[in-house]
């Protein structure tokens, strides 16, 4: 059994047009994604700001209720949970954010932050076990135990990352969403909290779907990739073969706008122009083709679906071969 | 002449009624038309150099301890207060990193451009020139960009308009603090690449501020590596990123993960940058250096020439036996001490 199934998934937002208006807008945050993950995998989840990456991760602990689509954690699917089932649930799904500054709370000693999913999901009976199981957690995510007492302010970004890590740790979870966990941190912090997402998962063969748009940093620690582009995945493999032999154009400019530092390797830059559209109006026929460097007459007509390239290898272009 | 020349600039900062040292013995140089890329982690020192050139850091809590920082000959630290509004947007303008904070949310892209106009070229501080800017830094039709308001453009046009706005002075040094830092990749590449563009047409100088070396290739002719206030390693940017010299610039090197790689983990940088006040004792990197020898901690190494070539500067006596060209990552140290 797979730990996650996202089948068919829809987050739909209304816009309202206007004072009283009843002809609603939808954005189409996320337009029916459907991905597995196994026991111990890493998924990762890449596309620009504004493709539904991050609804997408928060509709998976509900944190957003999903509009269509089943999501089975576990075999049960949470699309459909009470609020007290899903509270029962999160025990098991964790999620770390991005801003390791606005995610934990000030005024909370650390301690107290990392022991607050112990207490809800009363995992630790006496007070002198939590102090030691909160130590215990401190060391495993390379902090000393004598941090319990400070302060969120008294820590640096990647410091503040290592604690919401904790947090997400202490309830034992199986699949841990990470929404770009390393975006807002400098690239040698960045390796320090990739490397050790990489151990923990060693350590307690827990699940990640790690999102990013950094498509150097998914590879790096990703089993699976998926790339996303307004609301839908255009494309998904192993990581490996995803990043060698792109299939997507979509997919072939964000590995070409990975910065290089060989500056012998002067590949051909494919810059794209623009922004992602408004997925309120998704152009027609493929939604990437306005900035697609490769696109055909038939691309603005005929929607292309996800479809197997090579075996275990999947993209949403007419073009792929 | 240089453009702009940063002589052994020391810079302190007073925080309950101590003194401590952020920039030690900076020194600096730009040429006009040349783009130069001042790199390092949070907390070195990197901004606040940036920001000293036209005097931006509030004094106090800051304290200029010694040193010169001249603009086509000129000491900015020694002007007047009349004088250095002058310099301020009109010879020397900035960008920032969060472009969202930057822009003033409750007034429209195109009158915030047009104050820059009306105070450094108030002949041209009409609609044409501020569409003329827009479209210069590929904004899609600007006609209709002129009426927005910052929040109604993705983060990737707000920094092409604050471009817009930093070039509308035809300035002749762009500070670019961590433009792309907040960025998409994709939208990173566009920026570098407007940047690169900008820089041709009007030539004017771009210091570049990033903590990213992946961007240094794109764009820079120098580097600059900084490192707990003091600058560890100077080189055109193609011999830095081909060989260098200092431990720190390896390391971070190693840090930024690339495509195709096999490495099952990534070489981070064990701990964190040293804070203010608390800098340690001889080479300021040697608690995080893997080559670290025993004197390392006790005589603090000066900025010495590599090798035969006197473009390139390191800090750090041990550089020629530690450079090795082929294997460059050196040993893995030990995970996470500490961080």
């Amino acid at each position: 059994m797979n730990l996650l199934e996202v089948q068919n998934l829809k987050v739909h937002f209304p816009v309202r047009k206007g004072f009283l208006s009843r002809s609603k807008e939808f954005v189409r945050a996320v337009d029916g994604v459907t991905f597995l993950i196994a026991h111990g995998e890493t998924v990762g989840l890449v596309g620009e700001s504004g493709c539904g990456k991050s609804t997408l991760s928060r509709a998976i602990v509900r944190l957003i209720n999903p509009t269509q689509g089943k999501i089975l954690f576990e075999g049960d699917d949470i699309a459909v949970m009470s609020n007290s089932e899903m509270r029962k649930r999160r025990r098991r799904l964790q999620m770390i954010f991005q801003d390791p500054y606005g995610s934990l709370n000030p005024r909370m000693t650390v301690g107290d932050a990392i022991g607050e999913g112990l207490d809800i999901h009363r995992l630790t009976p006496g007070q002198g076990e939590r102090q030691q199981r909160i130590a215990q957690l401190l060391k495993n995510v390379g902090l000393d135990s004598s941090h319990a007492g400070r302060f969120p302010h008294e820590f640096s970004g990647g410091q503040r990352q290592r604690i919401g890590i904790a947090r997400a740790l202490a309830v034992e979870p199986s699949l841990i969403i990470c929404d770009e966990p390393v975006s807002a941190l400098d690239v040698s912090v960045q390796a320090q909290i990739i490397n050790l997402l990489h151990d923990l998962q060693h350590k307690f063969g827990i699940a990640y779907l790690f999102v990013a748009h950094d498509i150097a940093v998914v590879e790096h620690i990703s089993h699976r990739i998926l790339v996303m582009y307004l609301g839908r995945i255009v494309e998904s493999g192993d990581a490996r073969t995803v990043c060698r032999s792109p299939k997507h154009p979509y997919t072939q400019a964000l590995i070409s706008a990975v910065p290089v530092l060989d500056p012998d390797s002067k590949g051909q830059r494919i810059i794209l122009g623009g922004d992602v559209p408004s997925p309120i109006h998704p152009p027609g026929g493929c939604p990437f083709h306005p900035r697609c460097p490769v696109a055909e007459p038939r691309c603005k007509t005929e929607v292309p679906h996800l479809r197997e390239i090579t075996p275990g290898h999947q993209a949403a272009c007419h073009l792929a071969t | 002449m240089p453009l702009l020349e940063i002589k052994n600039l020391n810079l302190e900062f007073t925080h309950r009624g101590h003194a401590v040292q952020a920039l030690q013995d900076v020194s600096l140089s730009i040429e006009p038309g040349e783009t130069l890329c001042l790199v390092g982690e949070s907390g070195s020192g990197k901004s606040i150099t940036g920001l000293s050139i036209a005097r931006l850091v509030p004094t106090p809590p800051a304290r200029y301890v010694s040193g010169q920082i001249l603009i086509e000959g000129r000491d900015t630290l020694q002007m007047s207060e009349k004088e250095i509004r002058k310099v301020r947007g009109g010879v020397v303008s900035y960008v920032f990193q969060d472009p969202g904070a930057s822009l003033n949310p409750v007034f429209r892209i195109g009158s915030q451009i047009k104050e820059v106009l009306t105070l450094h070229r108030p002949n041209d501080a009409n609609n044409a020139e501020v569409i003329r800017l827009l479209k210069l830094v590929g904004i899609p039709a600007p006609e209709s960009r002129f009426h927005n308001y910052p929040h109604e453009m993705s983060g990737g046009m707000q920094q092409r308009a604050m471009i817009a706005m930093a070039i509308a002075s035809r300035p002749k040094l762009l500070v670019a603090d961590e433009p792309t830092t907040a960025l998409d990749v994709t939208i990173q590449a566009q920026i570098v690449e407007l940047l690169r563009d900008l820089k041709r047409e009007l030539g004017m100088a771009i210091l570049l501020i990033t903590h990213n070396l992946g961007v240094v290739g794109d764009i820079a002719d120098r580097v600059a590596v900084m490192y707990a206030g003091q600058i560890v390693e100077t080189a055109p940017s193609r011999q830095l990123l081909k060989l260098p010299l200092h431990p720190y610039t390896r390391a971070l090197m190693n840090s930024v993960p690339k495509l195709g790689s096999q490495a099952e983990r990534l070489t981070a940088i064990p701990g964190n940058v040293p804070q203010l006040g608390s800098f340690p004792s001889g080479c300021r990197f040697h608690p995080r250096c893997a080559q670290a020898k025993d004197d390392c901690q006790k005589t603090s190494p000066e900025l010495v020439e590599g090798g035969s070539n006197s473009q390139r500067l390191v800090r750090c006596p041990y550089w020629s036996a530690d450079a090795h060209p082929d294997e460059g990552s050196g040993p893995v140290p030990s995970p996470q001490q500490g961080a």
